[in-house]
């Protein structure tokens, strides 16, 4: 039977080179590096992910694709890479903050969450018969604690925390421009991702995702909607109207 | 016989202004016999929480030291202390996860809760023995003197106590309630905790 | 991931069972969990659904909580009442919402609450009954108004009407003589406060306050504490204790404040021109 740690049958792909590089890993970030690009920026008062949602071909219905996905209510993910292994992470990921709000009665800090899909996808990398996820993934969140955090987590399992961060076909260069200048989150998101653009930029052909930080007079009065009863959330994504009015700016 | 009164015991949390308190009897009993006059069955969780696990003598331990292992895995994995309405959740699982074979406790929690605005607000829950909460706003009662420790505290409670007025009705409401309780007394152990201190006392109860 | 994770695994642990079932062989009766004796209730009207509520939780002859809620959140649209083991009703409703939000963020569109009623009694019939749950589960989909009773076994019942608990009784007979089909929401709102007075003054397992919830299409309204008829009356004398009645042998105390004192060793102070 094969087993998440390796049955008797199964071999490891992922293993070291003699110059002490883990080849698979590297083939990952290839794959990650001809996605899409992808972006995060922290603000003042939030963040913005975004990220070019491109098809191949007309035919296709981009209404029924999704590269931002809400997560819980105050954490969002966009990718870069292999749209399937996102699809697999997405749905850890959603199962994992249910099942700490089931034991906790909170969902969990953007940090535990990002620990939580690291700790996936570095399974890949150590286990027998699998093969690393093909994305880099931006977790934006908020929590009580720390605020507003953005996360960059790579194929190997490995994260850090950014201020502003690119991942995919564009990455160098839009890191590059980033550096230049983090004011107005979401003009620069979209004046990022305009950097390199292939074709017309429009609501139809990218994807917004806001974190929005509760006052402190939010936070004290409501902690939770008086409607719901429920936490209330902190992450969305832009609708194309209102992607539509940000491009018209 | 219950189980539940096997080794006796009883625990009451109030709220106060700015400050909770939590207090227990000290007698640990086998059914009418008197084992020991020094059981303590409230327990420090962080600086500000406190959690009274009344019920059967072995479980006290066994759930006390399970909790102490899953707080200080979440503080570790969180780097941040544990908020008490978080640490009621983790109780209240933690019991449902054995709804099918319950331990046989029924715990008390009290603490004072951090607000996003940096002051303190008290937070006191009761939970059955399979976990279901009760987020009360003045009193939780539990073990073999819950009876008329619902009759004490409903009696003497009152909103907005101060540190010392609340050490002083908690400690009537539980001392005049276990004399009434075969199965609990031989002394009392009183915690108030406020925002930047704990006072723990025990009190001279009748040994008989 | 569940191997990575430090949280619980899912499911129930029995690890107890074998000393459980040794004490009860003894003869030990296992203990009473708290329960909801409960009067709850739903009713259909023009363009959604009521839901009604109790505020009493006993253990046995005890009433633990005078103002538990008892409508449970499913999803901004949906809500559920539980009346039976008290933990039994707060769990399975919560796992099912937590069920719904998964299946409402991979479908992308809102849940109905068939799907909810589907999950309640799949989950309940698995158990056999020792998850003692009887649920009034109401909502407003794409499908319209939408009400259910599910029974502990995992039966289920579509009816425009329905009570449930100790005091369904009370309350089916007030439906029964006062619900017309399409209602107005004031008229539902009132026939679901009467319905659950009904159970709560003529029923010992109900009590205290009502809470009712108002769904619609557009709008969902949760009426906690929507009438209090048993508040407590003004205690008429204060019954503080004068400062040291209580008698105390020991006293220990624990700061949190941790006070500095910087003394300085030596002379002059250092020179930082």
């Amino acid at each position: 039977m094969a087993s998440a740690n390796g049955g008797a049958y199964s071999y490891s792909l992922t293993v070291f080179s003699p110059s002490g590089k883990l080849v698979q890993i590297e083939h990952a970030l290839a794959a990650v590096s001809q996605g899409t690009t992808s972006l995060g920026i922290k603000a003042s008062n939030g963040i913005v992910i975004a990220t070019e949602k491109k098809s191949s071909s007309i035919l296709i219905d981009d209404s029924m694709v999704d590269k931002v996905a809400v997560i819980c209510p105050n954490i969002g993910i966009v990718y870069s890479g292999m749209g399937p292994d996102f699809r697999i992470l997405v749905n850890k990921a959603r199962k994992s903050a249910q099942s700490y709000f089931k034991v906790y009665g909170e969902y969990p800090p953007t940090r535990v969450l990002t620990q939580e899909i690291a700790t996936v996808m570095q399974e890949a990398t150590q286990s027998g018969g699998v093969r690393p996820y093909g994305v880099s993934l931006l977790v934006a969140g908020w929590d009580i604690n720390r605020g507003p955090t953005l996360y960059q987590v790579d194929p190997s399992g490995s994260f850090w925390a950014w201020k502003a961060s690119a991942i995919g076909k564009n990455m160098v260069n839009a890191k590059t421009f980033l550096e230049k200048r983090i004011e107005d989150a979401i003009h620069t998101a979209l004046l990022t991702l305009k950097e390199g653009f292939e074709g017309q930029m429009t609501e139809k052909t990218i994807e917004i995702g806001v974190v929005t930080v509760p006052t402190t007079d939010e936070l004290e009065h409501a902690k939770t909607s008086p409607e719901t009863g429920r936490p209330k959330p902190t992450f969305r994504k832009l609708t194309e109207e209102e992607v539509r009015d940000y491009l018209a700016l | 016989m219950s189980i539940m009164e096997l080794n006796g015991g009883s625990v009451i949390a109030m709220v106060g202004k700015d400050c909770v308190a939590i207090a227990s009897d000290l007698r640990l009993g086998n059914q009418a016999l008197g084992l020991s006059s020094n059981f303590q069955r409230i327990f420090p969780v962080t600086d500000r929480i406190y959690v009274g696990l009344p019920g059967l003598g072995t479980d006290v331990h066994t759930l006390w030291e399970k909790f102490r292992f899953r707080v200080n895995m979440y503080t570790i994995k969180e780097e941040r202390e544990i908020e008490p309405e978080t640490f009621a959740h983790l109780v209240s699982s933690t019991l449902y996860e054995h709804r099918f074979g319950p331990y046989f406790i029924e715990p008390v929690i009290a603490g004072l809760a951090k607000t996003p605005s940096g002051g303190v607000k008290p937070f006191i829950a009761a939970t059955d023995l399979i976990g279901c909460l009760n987020f009360a706003k003045d009193f939780v009662v539990a073990g073999t003197a819950s009876s008329k420790l619902f009759g004490m505290a409903e009696g003497l409670w009152e909103p907005d106590l101060e540190p010392e007025d609340l050490f002083e009705t908690i400690s009537q409401a539980l001392m005049n309630a276990v004399d009434r309780d075969a199965y609990s007394g031989w002394g009392c152990v009183v915690h108030v905790i406020t925002k930047d201190k704990i006072v723990t006392r025990t009190l001279k109860g009748r040994m008989d | 991931m569940a191997t990575s994770s430090v949280y619980t695994p899912a499911g129930f642990n029995f690890s107890n069972q074998i000393r459980n079932t040794f004490l009860q062989e003894r003869g030990v009766p296992l203990p009473k969990a708290t329960s909801t004796g409960t009067t709850i209730v739903g009713c259909l009207f023009k363009d959604g659904v009521v839901l009604g509520a109790d505020t009493r939780a006993t253990e046995g002859d005890i009433v633990a909580d005078k103002n538990c809620e008892k409508i449970h959140y499913i999803t901004d649209s949906i809500r559920c009442c539980g009346a039976g083991t008290a933990a039994d009703t707060e769990f399975t409703t919560a796992l099912i919402s937590s069920n719904m939000e998964l299946h409402g963020l991979s479908t992308g569109r809102k849940p109905q609450v068939v799907t909810a009623m589907t999950m309640l009694k799949q989950m309940l019939f698995r158990y056999q009954g020792h998850v003692g749950a009887a649920l009034v589960l109401g909502g407003v989909d794409a499908t319209g108004p939408q009400l259910f009773t599910i029974h502990p076994h995992g039966s289920t019942d579509k009816l425009p009407y329905v009570t449930m608990g100790s005091g369904s009784l009370a309350a089916m007979a007030v439906f029964e003589s006062g619900w017309q089909p399409n209602m107005t929401r004031d008229d539902a709102l009132n026939l679901v406060k009467a319905a659950v007075a009904a159970g709560i003054f003529n029923d010992l397992g109900s009590g205290s306050n009502i809470d009712a919830c108002i769904i619609t299409a557009t709008h969902t309204e949760m009426l906690r504490n929507v009438e209090t008829p048993n508040e407590r009356v003004q205690k008429e004398r204060r019954y503080v204790f004068r400062r040291g009645t209580t008698a105390w042998k020991t006293e220990s105390v624990r700061k949190l404040i941790v006070n500095e004192e910087t003394t300085i060793i030596g002379g002059d102070a250092m020179d930082t021109s």
